[in-house]
């Protein structure tokens, strides 16, 4: 196991695109490379996490998901803020799916407050016969907003893993959208209690009762 | 075209604000089929924090009556059903009043030009039609200064509440947002300083050890004061009987009993306890406590102030209720609610009627037939971009200032100083928040404040753009100058670093947080208050705990959720809702299985 200090960096990724369309099972597919044919929507699925090493670079990422709000548009600004990179999900059988992406594209500009997210297009569910997007198109419209573009099947594996892979590697390319000091434990993660998480990111709240038994008091510790 | 949302819940909940967020959240956490409408298309009401375009949107919006126009006629009841029609009434925003103290682009270079420019009632955006190349080669001279249009331009980088709160370190709401593990969804900085204005001028009140050690203005003997009295609020607390003569007396009367050197007093009142001469000593012993209890956990003051705005915070909570299943759905307007024998039965939105066990109502959304009182405890609000801190340091701090009023007319001032580290504004500016209860207007409730810390006087005279929208009665701008053209400017602060220059600046009223429900409210109809006059969110803590006592007693209060390492997913079994008709809570039984590996 790679120890906390040979992490380059953590991540945030955002799952983005219409319901039904596979977000959460690619997730799952990537994360604990699990497929289930009937998820229906998404509940409990909140973030989930995974070190990954790229070029030599160990990084990890938290991987968010829609939570259900995706429903009806109703993702909250704060689910967009800090992120990095954005996973923007179709089903190539499925042409409003599509059709949608460009308001999705729109949302995650208006929200993102890192101006330089990098942003993949994936085009899911491609071990399915009833394909209504074709492969040009996606590439087309990849093209068209700069984005990078996969296609992918959260079912077969196809394509799932290459997804993140790519979309890390040109996140760690891109400096100034990174920053070195972020601290392991953020996102819940090897929680040491009483955290301090200092830098360009904030503090994190977390259980320091284990740590402070009783309240401190500075001011009485004086004299 | 309207979202069509399924029509069966436990708990309806109208109103994105921090109250009925923490009962979403609450709800859902223990299984409850919840649905979270808002009118809005943003998240929060009242308790939302904006970019600066999102801030001009919800100006404008304010102009637009969003009341139902919906008729008893059109709603479909049945036999002995009652339709009640909600309003927006209780959460009228009055008096606002914006200001801009620079000029446009097109107006910074000193040319000739300048008498073509002086239209002083449009929004600052119409004039940039004159623009010359010439223009552009002296505009980049300026590139440092600030110009309107350079605010709009870097609107992203402002995040402007209006309810600005802090957290104290162990209050409420820090202990629930790492009890009920929220706390993952916000990032917090903590308030560098705590200021109080004494002799003329602005310390910092020593709350760390180092603070005290650096502190010349208070001698070992005074410390040793401070300590003792300090120790005693803390260990002994209100009930002691250190306090027994003083049940009915003021925490001043108590403390002038202490021989107290006029420098500690000032320490404890107007800093630790932020009192006035009216608070009771019980409030007086609490408050010190409560801030006593607070130190030493997150920086060197008791507090925190949520990264991004305090419009971060409810949204937390509403990630937490959608994790477990709630429906979200902004944008959406209720009507009205469906009475029967006594009992909300359903609400009305649009062409649906959807029926609940438990309707939670922001105040936004009250039908009037069940207010008994409109409450007093209403809000002033002043909002300032500055280009400097009231009180400069080495570093970039995060300042609380209480400032007590100085007549008898006057109410206590809480002054909120945010850097650019906190992402309230881009990098050179700072985001001043005047809050106090309401006596007459915004500006005039705080322009005594405004005066003693802010140079709010126009850069360039010809520059000044006000746009008044007052929904009930104005200030004309005549009166302004006249406010501002007090003797401070010129007197004391000469020889000090120069008052902050505000750019920008916008006053509001907010209603009041204590509105009141008359005794034949339907007992299922649940009220959350607006933003109240505190400095913390205690008050909307608790008030959501009792409504989530009130409606399901035995149930707990949300319990940690599990961090996503802990729920394992079951192949075949759906882990997700039936999306329609599946009345049982079934859906939750994967996560609660999580659980029990805890």
């Amino acid at each position: 196991m790679v120890l906390d200090q040979d992490v380059l960096t953590v991540l945030k990724l955002l799952m983005i695109g219409e319901s039904n369309v596979g977000k959460s099972s690619i997730l799952l597919r990537f994360t604990e490379d699990e497929f289930h044919e009937n998820m229906q929507s998404t509940v409990g699925m909140d973030y989930r996490t995974k070190q990954v090493t790229i070029d030599g670079n160990t990084v990890k990422l938290a991987i968010w998901d829609t939570a259900g709000q995706e429903r009806f548009r109703t993702l909250t600004p704060s689910y967009y803020r800090d992120g990095q990179g954005a996973i923007l999900v179709y089903d190539v059988t499925d042409r409003v799916t599509f059709m949608k992406l460009e308001t999705w594209l729109n949302e995650l500009n208006t929200y993102c407050n890192k101006t330089d997210i990098i942003k993949m297009v994936v085009g899911n569910k491609i071990d399915l016969p009833n394909r209504e997007v074709s492969t040009e198109e996606g590439l087309q419209f990849a093209r068209r907003h700069q984005t990078l573009y996969i296609e992918s099947s959260a079912k077969t594996a196809d394509g799932i893993k290459c997804c993140f892979e790519e979309l890390v590697q040109k996140i760690i390319q891109t400096p100034g959208l990174w920053d070195r000091h972020t601290l392991i434990n953020s996102y819940g993660n090897g929680n040491m209690g009483g955290v301090r998480h200092r830098g360009q990111r904030g503090i994190q709240l977390a259980d320091d009762t284990q740590l402070h038994n009783r309240p401190s008091n500075c001011y009485c510790s004086l004299i | 075209m309207e979202d069509y949302l399924p029509n069966e819940y436990d708990v309806v909940v109208v109103g994105t604000g921090m109250t009925e967020s923490i009962v979403a959240a609450a709800a859902s956490r223990i299984g409850k089929k919840v649905l979270h409408l808002d009118s809005d298309e943003y998240y929060g009401g009242l308790w939302a924090t904006f970019n600066f375009d999102g801030l001009q949107k919800w100006i404008e919006d304010l102009k637009v009556s969003k009341t139902s126009t919906k008729d008893v006629s059109e709603v479909d009841l049945e036999s002995e059903e009652t339709f009640l029609k909600t309003s927006n009434e209780y959460s009228t925003v009055e008096n606002i009043e914006e200001t801009w103290y620079i000029s446009n682009d097109a107006d910074l270079p000193v040319v000739s030009s300048k008498d073509t420019q002086t239209d002083s009632t449009g929004d600052g955006s119409g004039s940039g039609d004159e623009k010359s190349d010439d223009d552009k080669v002296e505009k980049k001279e300026n590139v440092k200064q600030w110009s309107i249009d350079r605010i709009r331009k870097e609107y992203r980088k402002f995040n402007i509440d209006l309810a600005p709160k802090l957290l104290f370190a162990r209050g409420e709401l820090v202990e629930l947002l790492i009890s009920s593990n929220i706390a993952r969804y916000a990032e917090f900085r903590a308030v560098s300083r705590v200021a109080t204005f004494m002799d003329g001028k602005l310390t910092q009140v020593p709350c760390s050890r180092a603070d005290v050690f650096a502190n010349k203005t208070v001698s070992v003997v005074e410390k040793r004061m401070l300590m003792q009295l300090l120790t005693s609020c803390m260990e002994q607390g209100a009930d002691s009987p250190e306090f027994d003569g003083f049940r009915d007396k003021t925490f001043l009367e108590y403390l002038n009993t202490k021989n107290l050197t006029p420098i500690v007093q000032h320490y404890v009142v107007q800093a630790i306890a932020m009192a006035t001469e009216k608070t009771s000593c019980r409030d007086g012993v609490n408050r010190t406590k409560h801030f006593l209890n607070s130190l030493g956990r997150y920086g060197n003051t008791p507090f925190l102030w949520p990264m991004y705005g305090s419009g971060e915070l409810p949204q937390c909570f509403c990630r937490l209720c959608a994790v477990f299943g709630g429906v979200y759905c902004l944008k959406r307007q209720l009507d009205g609610v469906v009475i029967h024998k006594n009992k909300c039965k359903a609400i009305i939105s649009g062409k649906q009627k959807i029926s609940l066990e438990h309707l939670v109502l922001g105040q936004g959304h009250l039908p009037p037939e069940v207010v008994t009182s409109e409450g007093e405890q209403r809000i002033s609000r002043g909002i300032f971009i500055t280009d400097r801190s009231i009180m400069q340091g080495e570093k970039e701090n995060l300042t609380l200032l209480y400032y007590p009023p100085e007549q008898p007319d006057q109410e206590p001032v809480t002054l909120i100083e945010l850097g650019p580290s906190t992402n309230a504004c881009p990098q050179g500016l700072f985001m001043v928040h005047m809050t106090c209860k309401r006596t007459t207007n915004a500006k005039e409730d705080l322009a005594y404040v405004v005066n003693k810390f802010l140079k709010a006087e126009p850069l360039d005279p010809l520059a000044i753009r006000s746009s008044i929208h007052s929904h009930t009665q104005t200030v004309s701008p005549d009166k302004r100058h006249i406010q501002e053209g007090d003797q401070d400017n010129r007197g004391e602060s000469t020889e000090e670093s120069p008052k902050p220059q505000v750019l920008w600046s916008l006053y509001l009223n907010l209603p009041a947080s204590d509105i009141k429900l008359n005794e034949s409210t339907p007992s299922n109809l649940h009220l959350c208050s607006g933003p109240d006059l505190e400095l913390d969110f205690d008050f909307a803590v608790n008030q959501a705990k009792s409504i989530f006592e009130s409606m399901y007693p035995d149930k707990d209060f949300l319990p940690r959720a599990p961090d996503p390492e802990e729920i394992v997913l079951e192949g075949e079994e759906a882990p997700g809702p039936k999306f329609e008709g599946d009345t049982e809570a079934e859906e939750k039984q994967d996560v609660e299985k999580a659980e029990k590996e805890d």
